[in-house]
């Protein structure tokens, strides 16, 4: 026994209080710890994770009141399988940034790690709880530390990026409470499989009125059109590292929030949509926004947008096989995306104006992170045998037992999308001529960022030739997130509601 | 219609009335401070619905005092009290870094006006 | 024309709310009870504290109140972080003029009366309305009277940081104990006493005396940082 899933909050929470005093007994202990902080939480949801997987969901209540009067913690294959990738990527966007901060002051770089550990604490939280306003609450937290991480450098524009973030984070937090008002109000109840049980009576309009509320509500950490606005901004102007960081853990928590609500608070089955409908328009408008950008993360952060469209197009198949190509696509991309921000933005280093003309004959000069950049681009354009291809297989084949030919078609035509615009990349790094004029002097990666973007380049070379190592934890979660009598009946642990 | 329900109608249709104000505000106002005042005036809004959703004709607080355990039939919810506590709280946190973004904003560019500062528009 | 299209919008949002919250159907189908009962039965019969949401701000969703509190710090923290500067300025203030001796002496007879009710209200929190956010909002207060009437007036950063900190870890400290004693997070281990005394309610009072002092360190940190900003 390591711990409990209560631990994945408050040890980073406890963390967090202690570092400013730390800081003022040895400052290098401010770098060090939040890294012990989440290797340890890696490790903690892991082990509950297999131990999990092999008995039962663990629901663990807090301060002695079981659901549905307490808030209760949920750690199932589905919530568990996702709070171990989210914390393993904070873990690598620590490692990455380790020395990264070095050159920065040290009040900045204390606050720097704080904002990045309760980040990463947050985002699990809205995954494992299990009640909708304590959800509300961790959104709030992460939102106000993506704001602080995005106007973290004073030199750019950041603060306007930060801005435009914060006011569509906050337009969206008050949907989100109404949701939550009109939810309270019918069903007298806060916590989510009690939400789930007693759902049919409700009224249906005020069911559907709620579920716009928690769309939208939502939407803004999910990146859904048209809420997704700010994310191309703070992409850009955030340090590096919080690029990965947003798109390898912020966005995953707000996908999963979405998807928790639409399957088990609204209880719908078969599919669902609204959710298609969304996820083809964020899908399309990304990708050929992509295509027009000429700065390297502002094309990466369209990207991302864009393949979260594909995940929301996969869920909202509402099959097993929709939801399991969903559960393969976050995780290739919760893995691969950061990598192309983290390896990104060693390439745009000592660019001026993060243009991607400004990377030319890049390859050549900085051959080993280039290499990394390639195979990070060839894996999430789907092109075999690397992990992106499998999960887009999966996608085209659930598809096909549903015989949405439309989707079909639209996932070829972007996988043709999303290589041309990563060519365009690849082919400035590899066959331009370095050329002082246009192009920049390399910077020198250190140590431990390039051990952070091996081992993610090793995990994606895995995944892709041993596909089937991660399908057997996919399909448990996949039919975690399916059945929802099972979710309430171990919540509830009566299989029944308490509340008349 | 008796006076409970034009309390309830008030009640609701005052923090729709803010909410809806607030909104206006956001969305049409070009200046840096009049939008932070827009999402405050959205917050108090909803802060008044939530209260809203406890009343009870006749209620009195959720506090025991000695004499009166047997009041609880009269007491109103005292969870959305709760939960408006938590979510002023949050709304000020996000106030508070809202207008430090805006005294930076203004810091660089010497204004508050959004549509001279180039990334804002949108 | 924006504004027009805008007022469309908001007519389209105002109609939804309106046949949400303005309906009859709307108050005639709600489950009034809910979880309601159950609070008030088990704060007075297993916490022994006096105030309901007190009760269910420290206890029943004290997990909330984490969030919450974590909030706040992070706030502070990002206002320190947003706006840092290389060159430091912290010194003279230039927002305030000098205040009027009327001002000033008021300030120093009020300031403690302040704090005695900043101190009153978060210590009877679990008692009387009100509790640690409040009063440590009032204490906050005091303090910001004190800035205004006084500009050479200064609190060490160092100090509230501290205050801060140890608040924090408090409250984190509580709950793991709780979860040490008794099983699960945040959970009462201590004895819950005689309803309506000073001394009742486990540790909620405890907690919410911490809270009280953090809040009260946090707020007046936002007010001293924003002030000592030099446009």
């Amino acid at each position: 026994m390591v711990g409990s899933p209560v631990f994945l909050i408050a040890i980073p929470l406890l963390a967090a209080f202690l570092i400013p005093l730390l800081g003022m007994v040895w400052k290098e202990l401010v770098r060090i710890v939040p890294g012990l902080v989440l290797a340890y939480l890696t490790f903690l949801s892991a082990t509950l994770y297999i131990d999990v997987i092999n008995s039962d969901t663990i629901v663990e209540t807090i301060a002695g009141w079981r659901a549905p009067w307490g808030i209760d913690l949920v750690f199932s294959p589905l919530t568990g399988f996702l709070s171990t990738i989210m914390t393993f990527m904070g873990f690598i966007v620590w490692l990455y940034s380790y020395r990264f901060k070095r050159n920065v002051e040290f009040e900045a770089a204390k606050k720097y790690f704080i904002f990045l550990m309760l980040l990463v604490a947050a985002s699990v939280g809205i995954v494992i709880t299990g009640d909708i306003f304590n959800q509300f609450v961790f959104i709030e937290i992460t939102g106000i530390s993506a704001y602080a991480l995005t106007a973290f450098y004073t030199g750019r524009n950041s603060a306007e990026a930060a801005f435009k973030y914060l006011v569509m984070g906050s337009l969206s937090a008050s949907a989100l409470l109404i949701a939550i008002i009109i939810v309270y109000a019918q069903l007298g109840t806060l916590n989510m499989a009690e939400i789930a049980a007693n759902i049919d009576n409700m009224n249906v309009e005020y069911r559907i009125i709620a579920m716009i509320f928690f769309i939208i509500g939502i939407g803004v950490e999910a990146e859904i059109f048209p809420l997704n606005g700010w994310a191309p901004d703070a992409y850009t102007e955030a340090p590096g590292p919080v690029g990965g960081a947003f798109a390898g853990i912020v966005v995953k928590a707000g996908i999963y929030a979405m998807v928790r609500m639409m399957f088990t608070l609204f209880n719908i089955s078969g599919p669902m949509q609204i959710l298609i409908i969304i996820g083809m328009i964020t899908l399309i408008i990304a990708e050929t926004s992509a295509l027009r950008q000429d700065k390297l993360k502002r094309m990466l952060a369209y990207s991302s947008i864009g393949q979260m469209g594909l995940v929301l197009v996969a869920f909202g198949m509402g099959t097993q096989a929709g939801v399991f190509a969903a559960l393969f696509l976050m995780l290739n991309h919760a893995i691969i995306k950061p990598m192309l921000f983290l390896s990104g933005s060693y390439l745009e280093f000592n660019t001026k104006n993060k243009y991607i003309k400004e990377i030319t004959g890049m390859g050549k000069k900085m051959p080993v992170v280039s290499a990394i950049f390639v195979l990070g681009a060839l894996a999430i354009s789907g092109l075999p045998p690397f992990s992106g291809f499998w999960s887009k297989l999966s996608v085209l084949t659930a598809a096909a037992d549903e015989n949405m030919i439309l989707i079909i078609t639209l996932v070829l035509i972007i996988s043709l999308v999303e290589i041309v615009y990563y060519f365009r990349v690849i082919n400035r790094l590899f066959f331009f001529d370095y050329d002082l004029e246009i192009s920049v002097e390399p910077h020198k990666p250190g140590w431990n960022g390039m051990v952070a973007l091996f081992v993610l380049a090793g995990i994606i070379l895995f995944i892709g030739f041993y596909p089937s190592s991660v399908t057997g934890f996919l399909d448990l979660a996949a039919r975690d997130l399916m059945d929802t009598h099972d979710y309430i009946n171990n919540v509830l642990q009566l299989g029944q509601s308490i509340i008349q | 219609m008796d006076t409970t329900e034009l309390i309830r109608i008030g009640v609701y249709g005052t923090s729709i009335l803010l909410i809806l104000i607030g909104l206006y505000a956001v969305l049409t106002k070009r200046s840096l401070i009049k939008i932070i005042i827009g999402l405050s005036i959205i917050d108090g809004g909803i802060h008044l619905l939530l209260i809203g959703i406890g009343y009870i004709k006749d209620g009195t607080a959720p506090i025991f005092s000695p004499g009166s355990e047997n009041a609880v039939a009269r007491m109103v919810d005292p969870v959305p009290q709760a939960l408006v506590l938590t979510a002023i709280v949050i709304g000020f946190g996000v106030t508070a870094v809202a207008l430090s973004l805006v005294i930076r904003l203004y810091r660089h560019h010497n204004t508050l006006k959004i549509d001279e500062i180039k990334n804002l528009k949108w | 024309m924006k504004k027009a299209i805008v007022i469309l919008m908001l007519a389209v949002f105002g109609y939804f709310l309106a046949i949400t919250f303005l309906d009859p159907q709307f108050e005639a189908e709600r489950n009034r009870d809910g979880v309601k009962k159950f609070y008030l039965d088990k704060t007075v019969s297993e916490l022994k504290t006096a105030n309901t949401v007190t009760a269910i701000v420290v206890n029943f969703r004290g997990f909330d109140t984490l969030g919450e509190v974590t909030v706040l710090f992070l706030a502070a923290t990002a206002l320190g972080s947003i706006l840092f500067k290389k060159r430091h300025h912290i010194g003279d203030r230039t927002v305030l003029l000098p205040a009027s001796a009327i001002v000033g002496s008021g300030a120093k007879l009020i300031f403690p009366a302040i704090t005695l009710l900043g101190v009153y209200v978060f210590v009877h929190g679990h008692l009387t309305p009100g509790g640690g956010f409040q009063g440590g909002t009032i204490i906050a207060t005091g303090f910001l009277l004190m800035l205004i009437a006084y500009r050479d007036f200064s609190i060490s950063h160092n100090i509230l940081s501290v205050i801060e900190s140890l608040a924090g870890i408090g409250f984190v400290t509580f709950g793991l104990l709780g979860f040490m004693n008794g099983g699960t997070f945040l959970q009462n281990f201590l004895g819950t006493g005689v309803l309506n005394d000073l001394l009742s309610g486990g540790v909620i009072p405890i907690i919410y005396i911490l809270v009280g002092f953090k809040v009260a360190a946090e707020l007046t940190g936002l007010i001293y940082t924003v002030l000592h900003e030099k446009g």
